[in-house]
């Protein structure tokens, strides 16, 4: 306590100093590419843009490119949002961060892979049997992974409640492993296809004459809002819900107001898994494609998306699932590329990734992270 | 007070934290409407004695009895449907749940809605304060507020009894004694209450009854009144050189 | 644990910046620390042969088999290609017969997992094994860029029938790739001559005057997507955009609005699959891209990606693979009788084309070896720097691909590259064979 004050009191350590360099030098990095971005836009021949791209003038985006790098940033922001919630609300009952959601993402796309090209086969992937054949294909995705959750909850972690949270964290390493490979001797190592969206999905519709949007993109942002807010609505409102947020607060308390805790973190892998499960087949239906490790690199995504919103805080991670989708598709364009940066594109991890930093440098408890006293986490 | 069957019973409990034998062959029983408490210095086995009432705990040997029944197996919330409940120390309410949310979380079990809209109303009367705040986050309250949500939230399960965990720790001194005449008052809705509490002269002044309890052994059992007047008492716990 | 998540998630974001920024290049070509690690030839022997012993000698002893290995990319992703190459080598060892009397063993076919690591672990186990003279392969680019240096220093030699990047061998102008390795030699095309062809067709048959190219960092897109820019901009067309995909990025519209930005009338992206699909499926919806011509190379040139809609009306340059009656000069058969033995055998067709060029490759090994071994009593001695001198030697070789003539940094194939259009997802034989475009150089 006393170190503490002092610490804060006292001049500034190196690594202070090095702390503030970073803060410094991320936030005028952006600065300067912001600003070059709107220079370039407004002259695409001005002089900073000549330096930058070897004497040549900057390409301006048109209105439409920059509408559509807005709306495939929200529809796959939708889709990391989706999945970070299982790792928020995982974290928030048990403390610990389960690596193998990313896989239980993964498990939902290939139902939805498996259920496409049967209803196909069958002919109920066109027409007018499209939509009830893609609402029950979203359904049994959504049971094959909320059951995947479940399922890992009981034979993989429970056995460990009450270990030090390094433990079920390691654990989680190793189930994404299994899984994993499970999927690859099951399905083999290729890409799997799904069959063609009909064409009306596939088209670019107008929203309000404001912006063209594919009809596909349109579904995925609207089933993740709904979804989203059946979350919101089943943990603000419901009786069940509450007991969730009492559980994740005090596991002790929450059992002697008869609250079965055991149940609840049952329940709470379920509603993660379940969202993650929706995130998968509206992967697949988006891109058509799914591999063993497609759940890999938006597990890692969601999980930044969850850390940079402020991790189980569940509007924090579908905030920050769309800021990271945000970020990776515009900065790149807006930032990095009036900097001169060649094939700034290729850098969207890294720009995910930076974000990441940059959130922990500037408020290490996410964009709405609480702030937890020691009394509440001892 | 013997003509009546205990609520609640402990006959013979020995309890272990892995090799720590903590309680030792303890016999207790509360009875309807009583107040009782029960006195300890640190690490005495106060805190395992509820831990045990209430199932958290499960004893080595020995039985707890509720309603003449041998609950040793049976969850928390299955003592909890049938009136037991506690307000713990510190009052460790759910910070980030709204208060209103606190309260409903103590009628949890409960399934007769008109009872719960009715002990709502009940616990709005007796802390006005409370009503006001409905919406506020509990971590939000002061130290007096939350010890009355936090005995709001225990009477929602509308308990028979009343376990309360040092109930006056941690609250300003001015507090203590409007505390102490929550729980008279509570008790005189018919609730009895167990309680175990530090400030000795104050407990055995509105209780019935007193255990006291030293290394997980009671050594003392007797009236209230009979405690105070107990010089060996007096002198280890009621601060008297 | 709060610190400990910060400081996890940090370290894993650090270290995915690192990964995501990374563009590895370990090349190590020191050509100078040859060793010799057989005891030098007694020079007093009298036997004819290639070779002055400087990198020592291998010994058959009478009843053993001349040992030489293929490494191909035979499980995984990309195991279409690796699988017909390693039949390639087996179906050329057992036509070829003996070398002076010798069977010839290619052990058990290894694995490069299309990958540096995979290379790099294969031919650690190939250059532990001193009685192996040479390697058939390896199947990928990326493979052959790890595991040439040490097949090099081994004094062993490698020839593959896939490679393709022009790092590997030399940039036709006389200048050594940065992953070039003497004992290096491949059959396959130098994408230097796809990347000019598909330039040429670009910009001459096609009429257009803009191009933008993305590669996924591998050392063929990249080596593959460069040599189209550099052949299109010397045409004098102008090549808007050069910027890469990861392999394992599934949206695609930021790198092609990137693209879009300069709206290029051609878009050249020689990557695989599954990448290709996306980038092929979501193209025609970014805005300034909906006319733009899409081109692949023969990464993509694979049935999974010919069956997929968005593929339709795309062009794909690849190694000219109508092989008809060409007749490889060791063994005597022609393309038409491998395509029979191999349907035979294995109950398909080769899932890939460079079946020839790797059972090319195994010829001119084994008749290198020939060329440079003689007997010792009843010991077959192998001379490795003859082996070297034989392969740099070979002109005018007739071989199932056409001519082979091998040149100074190891390209030894005909370089003849063909262009092909698409134009249905039904009936991809059909458009397999319907190229619109010839190159030779």
């Amino acid at each position: 306590m006393t170190a503490a004050v002092r610490a804060k009191g006292a001049s500034r350590t190196k690594v202070d100093w090095f702390l503030l360099f970073m803060r410094v030098a991320l936030l005028s990095l952006i600065a300067i590419g912001l600003l070059a971005f709107f220079a370039q836009q407004l002259d695409p021949n001005n002089a900073f843009a000549r330096w930058r791209h070897g004497g040549d003038a900057a390409h301006t985006l048109t209105g439409d490119q920059y509408k559509g790098l807005v709306v495939t940033g929200l529809s796959q922001g939708a889709m990391y949002g989706l999945i970070a919630l299982g790792y928020s609300m995982v974290y928030g009952v048990l403390g610990f961060i389960n690596f193998a959601h990313g896989e239980v993402f993964m498990v939902g796309g290939f139902t939805g892979f498996i259920m496409a090209n049967k209803l196909d086969e069958a002919g109920y992937w066109e027409g007018g049997a499209f939509i009830p054949a893609v609402l029950f294909t979203i359904l049994v995705c959504t049971l094959v992974s909320m059951a995947t959750a479940v399922i890992m909850e009981r034979v993989a972690y429970r056995p460990l409640r009450g270990s030090p949270r390094l433990i079920p964290l390691i654990t989680s390493i190793g189930v994404s492993f299994f899984i994993q490979n499970a999927v690859i001797l099951l399905f083999g190592p290729g890409a799997k296809g799904y069959p063609s969206n009909p064409d009306w999905l596939q088209q670019k519709r107008s929203l309000l004459g404001l912006v063209e949007i594919e009809g596909i993109k349109i579904v995925v942002i609207v089933v993740a809002a709904l979804s989203m807010y059946a979350l919101w609505y089943f943990v603000e409102r419901t009786r069940t819900g509450k007991a969730m947020r009492a559980v994740s607060e005090d596991k002790e308390i929450a059992s002697l107001m008869g609250i079965n805790v055991n149940r609840t973190i049952v329940t709470t892998f379920a509603v993660g898994g379940a969202m993650a499960g929706i995130a998968g087949i509206l992967w697949g239906l988006l891109f058509r494609s799914v591999i063993a490790t497609t759940g890999f690199l938006p597990g890692i995504k969601a999980f930044t998306a969850a850390v940079v919103g402020g991790i189980g805080n569940l509007g924090g991670a579908m905030a920050g699932g769309v800021a990271l989708g945000g970020a990776e598709s515009l900065a790149p364009l807006m930032l990095l590329e009036p900097l001169g940066v060649e094939g700034a594109s290729q850098l969207r991890d890294a720009v995910a990734f930076t974000l990441l930093i940059l959130v922990l440098l500037i408020k290490p408890t996410g964009l709405f992270g609480e702030r937890l006293s020691s009394e509440d986490r001892a | 007070m013997s003509d009546q069957k205990p609520i609640l019973e402990f006959r013979d409990i020995n309890t272990h934290y892995g090799a720590v034998h903590i309680l030792k062959e303890v016999n207790l029983a509360i009875y309807p409407g009583e107040m009782v408490c029960l006195l300890g210095g640190n690490a005495s086995g106060k805190s395992t004695t509820l831990k045990t009432l209430l199932g958290m705990v499960t004893p080595t040997s020995g039985e707890v009895v509720l309603d003449g029944e041998v609950v040793n197996d049976k969850p928390t919330s299955y003592r909890v449907e049938r009136g037991i409940t506690m307000v713990p120390e510190n009052r460790r309410l759910f910070k980030r749940l709204s208060v209103l949310e606190n309260l409903q979380l103590g009628a949890y079990l409960r399934t007769d809605k008109d009872g719960v809209e009715r002990d709502l109303e009940r616990i709005y009367s007796m802390f006005p304060r409370v009503k006001e705040r409905l919406s506020q986050k509990a971590g939000t309250l002061s130290g007096g507020e939350q010890q009355m949500v936090a005995m709001g939230r225990a009477l929602m399960a509308d308990p028979r009894v009343l376990l309360m965990d040092e109930p006056s720790m941690g609250l300003a001194p001015s507090l203590v004694r409007t505390n102490f005449e929550l729980i008279q008052q509570i008790h005189e809705e018919g609730i009895a209450i167990f309680m175990v509490e530090q400030n000795a002269n104050m407990a055995l002044s509105l209780a019935d009854r007193g255990w006291v309890l030293q290394t997980g052994r009671v050594v003392l059992d007797d009236t209230a009144d009979a405690l105070l007047a107990n010089p060996e008492l007096r002198k280890s716990y009621l601060g008297e050189a | 644990m709060k610190k400990l998540l910060t400081l996890l998630a940090l370290l894993l974001s650090f270290s995915m910046v690192a990964a995501a920024c990374g563009s590895d290049s370990d090349s190590e070509s020191d050509e100078g620390s040859a060793t010799t690690e057989a005891d030098a030839g007694d020079s007093d022997d009298s036997t004819a042969h290639h070779g002055d012993g400087s990198l020592g000698e291998v010994r058959v002893e009478a009843g053993s088999e001349v040992q030489i290995r293929s490494l191909n990319a035979i499980t995984g992703d990309v195991a279409f290609l690796g699988i017909p190459n390693q039949r390639g080598v087996e179906f050329a060892i057992e036509d070829y017969g003996q070398i002076k009397g010798f069977g010839i063993s290619m052990g058990t076919g290894l694995d490069d997992l299309c990958s540096a690591d995979g290379g790099q672990a294969a031919a650690q186990t190939i250059v532990a094994d001193e009685q192996v003279i040479g390697v058939i392969g390896t199947s990928c680019s990326g493979a052959a860029t790890a595991a040439a240096p040490l097949i090099s220093e081994a004094n062993m030699v490698m020839i593959s029938g896939s490679n393709t990047s022009p790092a590997l061998t030399s940039d036709q102008q006389g200048n050594a790739g940065e992953n070039y390795n003497v004992g290096y030699y491949r059959t396959a095309h130098n994408d230097l001559f796809q990347g000019a062809a598909m330039a040429k067709f670009v910009y001459e048959e096609l009429g257009l005057t803009t191009a933008a190219a993305i590669h996924d960092g591998d050392p063929y897109t990249e080596g593959l997507a460069t040599a189209f820019a550099n052949a299109f901009t010397e045409l004098g067309g102008e090549v808007t955009t050069i910027t890469g995909v990861a392999k394992e990025d599934t949206d695609m519209v930021p790198v092609l609005t990137e693209v879009a930005a300069a709206e290029p009338a051609a878009l050249f992206f020689p990557i695989f699959q599954p990448a290709g699909d996306f980038v092929a499926d979501q193209a025609p919806g970014v805005s300034g891209l909906e006319n733009t011509v899409l081109l692949a190379a023969d990464g993509l040139l694979v049935d999974g990606f010919l069956e997929l809609e968005q593929s339709e009306g795309m062009h794909f340059s690849g190694p000219d693979v109508r092989f008809g009656e060409n007749t490889n000069q060791g063994t005597g058969k022609t393309a038409n009788d491998f395509l029979a033995a191999y349907e035979a055998t294995h109950g398909e067709a080769p899932s890939a084309p460079f079946w020839g060029h790797s059972y090319d490759a195994t010829t001119l090994l084994l008749d290198a070896i020939d060329a440079a071994s003689y007997m010792d009593g009843d010991t077959l001695v192998i001379d490795r720097a003859g082996v070297r001198e034989h392969l740099n030697m070979v002109r005018n070789y007739s071989g199932i691909i056409g001519t082979i003539n091998c040149d100074d940094f190891g390209d030894c194939g005909s370089q003849r590259i063909t262009i092909i259009k698409h134009d249905s997802a039904a009936d991809i034989e059909t458009s397999k064979s319907n190229v619109v475009f010839e190159y030779a150089p």
